[in-house]
């Protein structure tokens, strides 16, 4: 059973009285437990859209979006779930641990497991030498591994990671990796975005290719490259997207 | 209801280490101490000159502190993005603005309370330890920071930062000329003009309604009764704000 899904969702943004940007266009997934789930696609493509959706930041023009069964807004849903925003923003005027505690208190954890736990994920992400910093002063990988932490709090069932590596250095990049693979070991659900190919490649098990807000493609990789004749994932990517972009260009021409 | 609680003590504790209201709380404090340096007054007319000094800095440092902190509660929030790591959280989004309120409140009450403390603290030293008088004029500005608080706070639900502040800065300046306001529509004869005169009247909080300080500094008497009256009536008016902002940040999209 999918244990996160899209029917049909879509959002358009309304920008005037005639501008209307497509955030995503009638997108279906189904997510399974205990995969680590890529979602892959250029910039723009609507990959954050589609997270923010999930998790009731943005509402749905249409079509609907479930996680565990549960519609975005619900709190209990909520418990079992740790999101990494892109290019998160903090309390920056509280150190690790504090915003850590924060966090913490907001899943109703009590204290002396919230400080166990503080305690791992600093030592986890290799912070526990800032541990006095406050988080204005931290470097952006710096950042981006306190929000790994942060999204790992509550020790969820499914993580939702927004572009978790693009500020990380290439030894930052291999420890997530690691990470990701050792939480899927503990049978966690992992739903990440990305535009790293080689990244994708190393850790998920199946993964869907976005484009101008559309699901282009979606399945494992050694399946999708057969069915596209593609040599590996950058050759799939750019089959798939200059495919589309083509289909694009005639329909559009096609109004004019 | 914790969960209010803990976002309530997290925008407190933003106050805290930011220090930018430290700065309009040191001008207050600069203020009300300077009020004693007229000296060449006798002791009466002194007096009067630091209570009347004092309360109006009170009440303008404290609307400032009062719209900036509530500006930073919401609006910032969003504008930095740092929402995202919350509204994700098990929370609900009536948690969050009821929370914010809970915190604006305590940062204008703990201000507001430094600010008076050193106001009587001057009026000990000057041997005219504050009276009844004092306390009804200090209860109502303090019910008018927490309001205009609350505004603001509304506003951040569904303005942008910079929207925001002229709108509650007109809403202070305007909310406190209203007395005059109700002058002029008395006397203007075009119905549909007094119509919405009128409308714009009830719709504008009523600021002024709670400034009792120039009838208390020349020694009138302000009962119990219309300070009874003033408070319900910025109560009622920040329910409805508080409603305001409950239904507009439940569809917002961030
Ligand atoms: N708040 C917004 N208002 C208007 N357009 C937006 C907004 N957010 C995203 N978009 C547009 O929606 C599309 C998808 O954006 P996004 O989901 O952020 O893509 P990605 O995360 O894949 O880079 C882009 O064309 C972007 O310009
Ligand atoms: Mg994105």
């Amino acid at each position: 059973m999918a244990i996160i899904e899209t029917k049909q969702l879509t959002k358009h943004y309304i920008l005037g009285k005639k501008k209307v940007v497509v955030g995503l266009e009638n997108v279906d997934l189904e997510i399974n437990q205990g995969e680590i789930f890529g979602i892959l696609g250029p910039n723009g493509s609507g990959k954050t859209t589609c997270l923010k959706l999930l998790l009731g930041i943005l509402f749905p023009t249409s079509g609907e979006a479930n996680i565990m069964g549960k519609p975005p807004y619900d709190i209990e849903m909520k418990q079992h779930v740790g999101f990494l925003p892109e290019n998160p923003y903090y309390y920056d005027y509280l150190n690790g641990p504090e915003l850590l505690r924060f966090y913490a208190s907001l899943y109703s954890m009590d204290s002396d497991k919230a400080d166990k736990r503080i305690e791992e994920l600093l030592e986890l992400v290799e912070l526990k030498d800032a541990k006095r910093l406050a988080l204005r002063h931290y470097s952006k990988g710096m950042l981006e591994r306190i929000g790994l932490a942060a999204s790992l709090i509550n020790d969820p069932e499914i993580l939702i990671l927004d572009e978790p590596t693009t500020g990380l250095d290439p030894i930052g990049c291999r420890d997530t990796r690691n990470l990701l693979l050792r939480l899927k070991e503990q049978g966690k659900t992992i739903l990440l975005s990305s535009h790293f190919l080689s990244e994708v490649e190393r850790v998920c098990d199946r993964i869907a290719i976005f484009h101008r807000g559309h699901l282009l493609a979606t399945g494992t990789l050694d399946g999708l490259n057969k069915q596209y004749q593609a040599e590996n994932l950058e050759d799939l990517f750019v089959k798939t997207i200059c495919a589309f972009d083509t289909e694009f260009a005639a329909k559009t021409g096609e109004r004019k | 209801m914790k969960k209010m609680w803990l976002i309530g003590v997290n925008t407190f504790r933003e106050s805290i280490r930011k220090k930018t209201l430290y700065i309009i709380l040191i001008f207050a404090l600069i203020v009300i101490g300077a009020s004693k340096l007229f000296s060449f007054l006798t002791a009466e007319e002194e007096l009067k000159m630091i209570k009347d000094v004092s309360f109006s800095a009170i009440e303008f440092f404290g609307a400032l502190i009062a719209i900036f902190a509530s500006l930073a509660a919401i609006s910032t929030e969003i504008e930095r993005r740092t929402i995202y790591t919350l509204l994700t959280k098990p929370i609900r989004r009536s948690d969050f603005v009821i929370g914010k309120f809970f915190g604006v409140s305590m940062i204008i009450f703990v201000n507001f309370i430094l600010a008076t403390a050193f106001f009587i603290g001057l009026l000990i030293f000057k041997k005219s330890p504050p009276n009844m008088d004092v306390f009804k004029t200090l209860l109502l500005i303090f019910f008018e920071l927490i309001l205009i608080g609350g505004i603001t706070l509304a506003l951040g639900t569904f303005t942008s930062d910079a929207f925001n502040i002229i709108c509650s800065f007109f809403l202070y300046i305007v909310g406190h000329l209203t007395s005059y306001g109700k002058q002029l529509i008395e006397r203007t004869e075009n119905i549909i003009v007094k119509g919405l005169a009128d409308m714009l009247y009830t719709l504008v909080p009523n600021y002024e309604n709670f400034n009792i300080r120039d009838k208390i500094v020349v020694g009138l008497n302000v009962s119990w009764g219309y300070v009874g009256y003033t408070i319900a009536y910025g109560i009622l008016y920040m329910c409805v704000a508080l409603f305001i902002a409950l239904y507009f940040f439940e569809k917002r999209e961030i």
